[in-house]
């Protein structure tokens, strides 16, 4: 499926900065995102990781510093290339509830397609497979507004799947489900990324979840990176106190092996109670 | 004629087959019928320029009807389906531009101002209106923020407002011409000479081949900016492309026959339903059935009041409500 020569690069971020007026939302942020990987971005309220994920799929200007894919400039590229390469699910898409599911997967190809150009087999390929892979085929003819809040997730993730680019970017993708939704869709990203090769990068608000699904965890605060590396390695308990601004324990979850944290009490002083 | 076929794509040219085909009858009732009935045989005789007195009426004066209609139900429904992907409002239609109320406005200045009363004068005064009204909107939107699809509709509902306001304010002022000004108010396809749709022909046709062009965009626009940037749409661009086809379309049509209120808006339902999301698809369908639908209406504004003409903008309006409301019931059930 991947047409192109295997390079060991992927994304990187190089001194990114990216402002909103006068507020600086990113801050001179470099970063390497491992290609075939799942990377995540995580920290508090307003650490700028929404505003990174979206720089880095160029939805907001750089006001300075650059993101190469592949060792190509994506600053470079047209609106449709750069769109061929990098897939990405904001926060609260949303489409007419009358919409059929497939109606809406097959707006994961407009990127491959020339104005006037008639639909092709690859398009029809791309769209039965990312649905295949979701396991939406069955939903095929519902309407948007008939479909629970995982199988719209599901139906947004085979949008975004049929976009077939090597990098899908997905913002807090499971913020709005339960929780054994957020461990279905979750589960879902991390297979497609296994089996088919994709490189994610996810901004996640559960620290757990985040520390269970990341190769490379990246804690960020106001806007800069403070910290990427191994869960494992990521996951103590002064650096989730610092990032976070919470007391806790870190312990090992005892099934999936890898960090879990437990949150105590506030540490930041604003939020202490009054003595 | 509103059966609901599933757009599957086997039934797709069926779809075609049958709007195609119910216009066609449509346009021969308008030849034929009206205060007086004529027969298939006296129509064919006037269409080769015989058949005395029937032959001039029906030359004269239905075969303009006949094409006038069902070319401004036509840009009313395309440019209704833009109108509602543009602002993702199902309740948006050119009038909500406000362009109808520019078009208006323009007219009855022009004939309180400056003393225009010819049909050309009137129409080219509409069809200035509804371009400056649509330039206005537009430029307001997006100065003030960004061409939000919520402020599209905001600033257009308040040109609207304001301009429907002058238009009373200056029918009140001068009464002089109120009768047939009110009755163009009320959009006609009565007494337009085949001249003024010559004139109107190129904007429609640049207008048409714009809305088909941006189909594909369009159907990526459905969804929120960032997916639909996300997915590679130039979205600024589509707006004012989309923009520019909307104001060409509804000046056009404003021009031939007066603001036809309610097609823009219901049209795009009935599309809508019949053939599913695809703008490609969408776009043909409203096409076909905003000609079928203004042309019917023409031909019940012949009875309604017979043997007067009653104003086909109130046909449209009274017919689009009460299908609007079917449609939204079966969308509710």
């Amino acid at each position: 499926m991947d047409k192109r020569v295997a390079s060991e690069s992927g994304v990187s971020v190089e001194t990114l900065s990216v402002s909103y007026g006068a507020r600086t939302a990113v801050d001179a942020v470099s970063l390497a995102i491992p290609k075939g990987k799942i990377t995540v971005l995580a920290g508090p309220n307003g650490c700028g990781k929404s505003t990174l994920l979206r720089a880095i799929r160029r939805l907001h200007p750089a006001k300075s510093g650059r993101v190469l894919l592949d060792g190509l400039e994506t600053g470079r590229l047209r609106e449709k290339e750069i769109a061929r390469e990098i897939g990405l699910l904001g926060q609260s898409p949303s489409a007419p509830e009358d919409m059929r599911v497939e109606e809406l997967v097959r707006l994961g190809r407009f990127p491959h397609q020339a104005m006037m150009q008639p639909w092709s087999a690859e398009d029809a390929t791309a769209i039965e497979d990312a649905m295949f892979g979701t396991g939406i085929g069955h939903l095929r003819d519902r309407r948007l507004g008939s479909l629970s809040g995982g199988q719209l997730q599901r139906v947004w993730i085979a949008m975004v799947l049929a976009q077939e680019t090597d990098v899908i970017c997905l913002d807090e993708p499971v913020n709005h489900l339960d929780m054994a939704h957020q461990i279905d869709c979750l589960d879902l990203v991390s297979r497609l990324n296994r089996e088919r090769g994709r490189t994610v990068v996810l901004v996640l608000h559960d620290l757990n979840l985040a520390a269970r699904y990341a190769d490379l965890l990246v804690f960020m605060k106001e806007g800069r990176i403070v910290e990427a590396g191994l869960p494992r390695d990521l996951m103590r308990e002064d650096l989730i106190a610092s990032v976070f601004g919470i007391q806790c324990r870190v312990i090992e979850d005892p099934v999936h092996e890898r960090p879990l944290c437990i949150p105590m009490r506030n540490s930041s002083p604003r939020f202490r109670p009054v003595e | 004629m509103l059966v609901a076929l599933p757009a599957g794509q086997g039934r797709l040219p069926l779809l075609y087959a049958a709007l195609g085909l119910t216009l066609c009858l449509m346009l021969l009732g308008s030849l034929l019928l009206g205060y007086r009935i004529y027969s298939p045989a006296e129509l064919w005789d006037a269409l080769a320029g015989t058949g005395g007195e029937a032959g001039t009426v029906i030359r004269e004066y239905r075969l303009p009807r006949a094409v006038v209609a069902p070319l401004v139900g036509a840009a009313l429904g395309v440019s209704g389906v833009l109108v509602q992907t543009l602002s993702r409002n199902r309740i948006a239609s050119p009038d909500t531009l406000g362009l109808n109320a520019g078009a208006s406005l323009a007219v009855v200045a022009a004939s309180a101002g400056l003393g225009i009363s010819s049909l050309a004068g009137l129409s080219l005064a509409a069809a200035v209106g509804a371009f400056l009204t649509s330039v206005l909107v537009f430029a307001v939107a997006a100065t003030a923020g960004g061409l939000s699809p919520l402020r599209i509709v905001l600033v257009g509902v308040t040109f609207a407002g304001l301009m429907n306001a002058l238009v009373e304010v200056v029918l009140t002022v001068n009464e002089a011409e109120l009768q047939q000004l009110l009755f163009w108010l009320a959009g006609a396809f009565v007494d337009r000479p085949l001249n003024l749709v010559a004139r109107s022909l190129p904007l429609l046709a640049i207008g048409g081949v714009l809305a088909a062009m941006l189909a594909r965009p369009l159907d990526a626009l459905q969804t929120d900016d960032t997916t639909a940037q996300s997915l590679g749409a130039p979205i600024r661009l589509v707006r004012i492309a989309s923009f520019i086809a909307v104001s060409l379309l509804t000046g056009a049509s404003v021009a031939m026959a007066g603001p036809v209120g309610f097609v823009g808006l219901v049209v795009p339902h009935a599309a809508r339903v019949l053939s599913g999301s695809r703008h490609s698809r969408q776009i043909l369908v409203a096409a076909l059935i905003g000609a079928i639908y203004a042309t019917g209406a023409d031909i019940l504004a012949r009875f309604v009041i017979f043997p007067t003409e009653a104003p086909v903008g109130a046909i449209t309006a009274v017919v689009g409500a009460a299908l609007l409301l079917v449609l939204l019931r079966r969308r509710a059930a």
